[in-house]
């Protein structure tokens, strides 16, 4: 093997690449030790050196980040395939704008993305944290080194630390013969790569991962504030420079989420907008209790109190964070979730990276404890403190509920490590059967608690608050609340009974609250603040979090799938089980209008991609019209698009296309295709032999035989001197697709030839041939054939997301409530 | 006591009997012969296609209407119907996770969950490439 000289290698970028990986891990361990130093120093002198040395370390590893994923996009972008990492995720055809699609779209370039993030904030914080710079940094470098040592694949005595994505297709599979040839670069598989998962090839998954990973990266500077107030015991002092931090995190976090959820939307590879997929769950649960941190901390700086909460409550979110990062890249969801990643054989690594930071860290807040400052006092029940106490518990107990059941394959492989399985017997537990009612059922309460605690508690007072204003100012908010339910309920029909009685209640009262904390929480803008804007970014998120939550119920109750297929009517759809399993999917064969709801739908065709040649684009016409033959009130064509079989796959990768309007989007998304190789057509004609006038029945309707005709006229006979021809007048009927003439010929040739032209309609496969006269009887033979499998058809399926735009205004809303309160905290 | 104190034992109170419901409540993975003694009730059988059997999927007929034969883990083979279209590489899956009740003698499943050799298909096409060589 170390002897072949390989042609056509570029060998250097990777060496690079993997040496900044390694000054990266040195770097950011010498800045721990260092930052770690420098807080422990007492003396002044010793204190500025350790620090000098830390920040030129700090700067060495951020350098070094950058230079590998320089390296690294350096290789995707030139196509290098003999980098495993580019061969994978990349092919030469990749539009310049998913390159970087492809760099996140593995682990390796995730966690370098992550990385590079870490280095930004922390560069941010040696120049803004002054004297917290020590304990900050020295968590972050700590970081920094850990997410290296995931990048560094290099083996310390048998063991695999962390894998590099600069590993090399030869030095991946050493033993496959291929390697053996020095020119192998020159096979055909190595000429393009493998090329990006079509799911991913949407402008959303350029920019949602790289959104996501800094609001994941921006979590940890709450945390290390709270680990340094902790260490260096100045307990009260690193909340004031936390808070900007902390808001900016869940600012990112929840913007990241959310552009993860428009993907999924307009995608539908989750079905929706949220399907509680753990992945999606694994990123939720941070936010939830790093939002409950930001409002105890609120809480602590205004009374006192809730100081210990806001430690826990930051540290948890940290370790949360890095728990997603284990459920997500071990592999361990598996057989729960198909958008996580498979094993690498890092789980021991991951789980050693969780470890290495929750346990000294709930060590240390657990040894503390003791000394953290608390008010002996009470807090009274008319103060603002004690319900942003208990607002934020709910939040916690949502977020843990949510990580409980994503677990559940976690909790199997413990009960099998403990040996406890076998010892009780016990089966591995499976997901909820049915994830999205499961976590609905559970989740609605606590927002509606959450929703409604946002409207009220802002108009309480911290300490205390005196009787009676209360109500005096919550009144006439909660009154328009009301009125504005029962509008929204009455004339939006809201009456969601798939799930029984119970849940109905919920998604009122969820509806109420949600809307209790848009109105409240305006009146709170106009009626406290007078107006006053400066203030007003927790009212302004408040909103928005509200509009979100409405969108949310909205746009879930009221989904409804346009394209339910009423063919076997009878057998089935009566029964008990059609009510939860609806028939979603609706053949369309070319040409052939099909009403679904308001619209009838054509398909016209397909063609082929402009941009992207394995891509098919199908033409679906929409008119929206009562009856067939009526003026379209409205007309417009949808494109949804589909890879069919690439990569040797078999099957289609759909993609929808959707029409929006301010109040619903359609969607619509093609399920199925013919399989163009299978094109077997055996089915035989039917004989008929009958007399002018007399009628035929088949399958979709009748026909007539109107009249017969010499010297016939069709598009397909060519007629020869001598020809003795007769075209029969077909007339056809259809119960559902309207009216269609038929014109098949029957002719004799050379005076002894016979011979047909047939004709067809072919949106309803049906062809039908004229093959003898009976001048005796006075009769003809007409033969009939219906293809079971129609020549160009589709499956599809057509959705409408009602409201779905109160969802996303209010996810900008809350966006802008963020910045507003940022902006606040940083200036005083 | 302090009020905060109770709200979280109540908090914590909940939380427990919560857990305790949950877990309860789990489904498990079965095998085709323990679900059929739980005809009716949702749940989720983890095996394999069944490539000798025939996989039905018709859409001129019945565009939701996709039927194939799984091997549980169990070794028995029962037909399963699917209300909707074929999953695309159905063939290729090595292991299905199926959620759905029986019906009769038949599985009638909402949810299909497929392991493919490698998700995002990589080595797999790789190295079977190198085949042709």
């Amino acid at each position: 093997m170390e002897n072949i000289k390989y042609v056509g290698e570029h060998l250097l970028p990777g060496q690079l690449g993997h040496f900044f990986t390694i000054l990266a891990f040195v770097a950011s361990l010498v800045a721990t030790v260092s930052y770690f130093s420098s807080v422990q120093q007492q003396d002044p002198l010793k204190k500025a050196s350790w620090l000098k040395m830390a920040r030129w370390a700090f700067f060495v590893q951020t350098a070094s980040v950058f230079a590998v994923f320089a390296f690294l996009y350096y290789i995707i972008s030139n196509h290098l395939f003999e980098y495993k990492y580019a061969w994978q995720h990349s092919s030469r055809d990749l539009e310049v704008k998913y390159l970087l699609s492809c760099f996140w779209e593995g682990q390796e370039g995730s966690t370098l993305l992550w990385s590079v993030w870490h280095s930004v904030l922390g560069c941010i914080l040696i120049y803004t944290s002054k004297k917290w710079e020590g304990p900050v940094l020295t968590v972050i470098s700590f970081a920094q080194a850990c997410l290296a040592a995931m990048l560094l694949g290099i083996y310390v005595f048998d063991y695999k630390l962390g894998s590099t994505p600069f590993i090399l297709m030869r030095q991946d599979a050493p033993d496959s013969p291929v390697f053996m040839n020095p020119n192998y670069l020159q096979f055909k598989q190595f000429v393009d790569g493998n090329g990006l998962n079509e799911l991913l090839k949407n402008y959303w998954m350029v920019i949602h991962p790289p959104v996501l990973f800094l609001g994941f990266a921006s979590v940890i500077v709450p945390f290390a504030y709270a680990i340094g107030g902790l260490w260096t015991r100045k307990y009260a002092e690193w909340v004031k420079p936390a808070l900007p931090w902390a808001l900016f995190a869940a600012m990112m976090l929840g913007t990241g989420i959310m552009m993860g959820a428009a993907w999924a939307y307009e995608s539908l590879t989750f079905g929706g907008y949220w399907a509680w997929d753990p992945v999606e769950n694994a990123s939720l649960v941070p936010w939830l209790t790093l939002v409950a941190g930001v409002h105890t901390l609120l809480a602590y700086r205004s009374s006192g109190h809730a100081l210990r909460s806001t430690f826990f409550f930051f540290i948890i979110s940290f370790v949360f964070i890095l728990y997603s990062t284990f459920l997500t890249k071990s592999g361990v969801l598996g057989q729960t979730s198909v958008h996580s990643f498979t094993d690498m054989g890092m789980s021991g690594q991951l789980l050693v990276l969780l470890g290495l930071f929750s346990i000294p860290s709930f060590w240390l807040l657990i040894k503390r404890n003791k000394e953290i400052p608390k008010i002996v006092k009470e807090e009274s029940t008319y103060s603002r403190e004690f319900w942003l106490f208990v607002g934020a518990l709910v939040l916690l107990v949502s977020g843990l509920q949510i990580t409980f059941i994503t677990s559940i394959p976690v909790w199997n492989k413990l009960l099998d490590f403990f040996g406890l399985k076998k010892l009780f017997n016990l089966e591995d537990f499976a997901p909820p059967t049915e994830p999205v009612f499961y976590y609905n059922q559970i989740q609605i309460w606590l927002a509606i608690i959450v929703a409604t605690l946002t409207a009220a508690v802002q108009y309480l007072k911290y300490k205390d608050t005196p009787k009676g204003t209360v109500m005096k100012k919550l009144g006439w908010p909660t009154l328009i609340a009301v009125g504005i339910t029962v509008l929204i309920a009455w004339a939006g029909r809201i009456y969601y009974t798939n799930y029984g009685a119970g849940f109905l209640v919920a998604i009122y009262l969820m509806l109420f609250a949600s809307i209790y904390a848009i109105v409240a929480n305006f009146g709170y803008i106009f009626v406290v603040l007078k107006g006053k804007t400066k203030a007003a970014g927790a009212s302004v998120a408040h909103i928005g979090f509200g509009l979100t939550l409405l969108g949310i119920l909205i746009s879930s109750s009221k989904m409804e799938v346009l394209s339910i297929d009423s063919m076997g009517v009878l057998n089935g759809y009566f029964t008990k089980e059609s009510g939860q399993n609806s028939r979603e999917n609706v053949m369309l064969p070319k040409g052939l209008p099909v009403q679904m709801g308001p619209y009838f739908v054509t398909y016209r065709g397909d063609s082929v991609d402009a941009a992207d040649k394995s891509k098919t684009l199908f033409i679906m016409d929409y008119e929206k019209k009562a009856r067939l033959e009526d003026e379209p009130a409205e007309r417009f064509t949808l494109y949804p698009d589909a890879f069919l079989n690439i990569k040797g796959q078999e099957g289609i990768t759909p993609n929808p296309d959707s029409k929006h309007y301010l109040t619903r989007d359609i969607f619509t998304y093609i399920t199925a295709v013919p399989r163009k190789d299978v094109v077997t057509d055996s089915t035989p004609y039917q004989e008929h032999v009958i007399a002018q006038g007399d009628t035929i029945y088949f399958s979709k309707g009748f026909m007539v035989l109107n009249n017969l005709k010499t010297s016939p006229e069709q598009k397909n006979y060519h007629p020869e001197p001598g020809d003795i021809a007769v075209g029969a007048e077909i007339y056809v009927h259809t119960k559902s697709n309207g009216d269609f003439n038929l014109r098949p010929v029957y002719f004799i040739r050379d005076s002894s030839f016979q011979s047909n032209i047939p004709d067809s309609i072919t949106p309803l496969s049906l062809a039908v041939r004229f093959t003898k006269i009976l001048p005796n009887e006075n009769k003809v033979q007409i033969e009939v054939k219906e293809t079971q499998a129609p020549m160009d058809y589709v499956v599809m399926k057509a959705l409408v997301f009602p409201f779905i735009n109160v969802l996303w205004i209010g996810i900008l809303v809350m966006i802008v409530g963020f910045v507003m309160s940022i902006r606040q905290r940083i200036r005083r | 006591m302090k009020k905060t104190s109770i709200i979280l034992l109540v908090v914590i109170a909940v939380c427990v009997a919560g857990m305790v419901m949950m877990v309860g409540d789990f489904s498990t993975y079965e095998t085709f012969a323990t679900a059929r003694k739980k005809e009716g009730k949702k749940i989720h059988v983890i095996g394999a296609l069944d490539k000798g059997k025939e996989v039905v999927y018709d859409p001129a007929k019945d565009a939701n209407y996709f039927s194939f034969f799984m091997k549980d883990k169990s070794g028995e083979v029962t037909k399963v119907v699917f209300n909707g279209t074929r999953p695309t590489d159905f063939e290729k899956s090595t292991e299905l996770v199926l959620t759905g009740k029986m019906v009769g003698s038949e599985f009638h499943c909402d949810k299909i969950l497929m392991k493919c050799p490698s998700k995002y298909k990589d080595e797999q096409t790789a190295y079977s490439a190198q085949k042709d060589i």
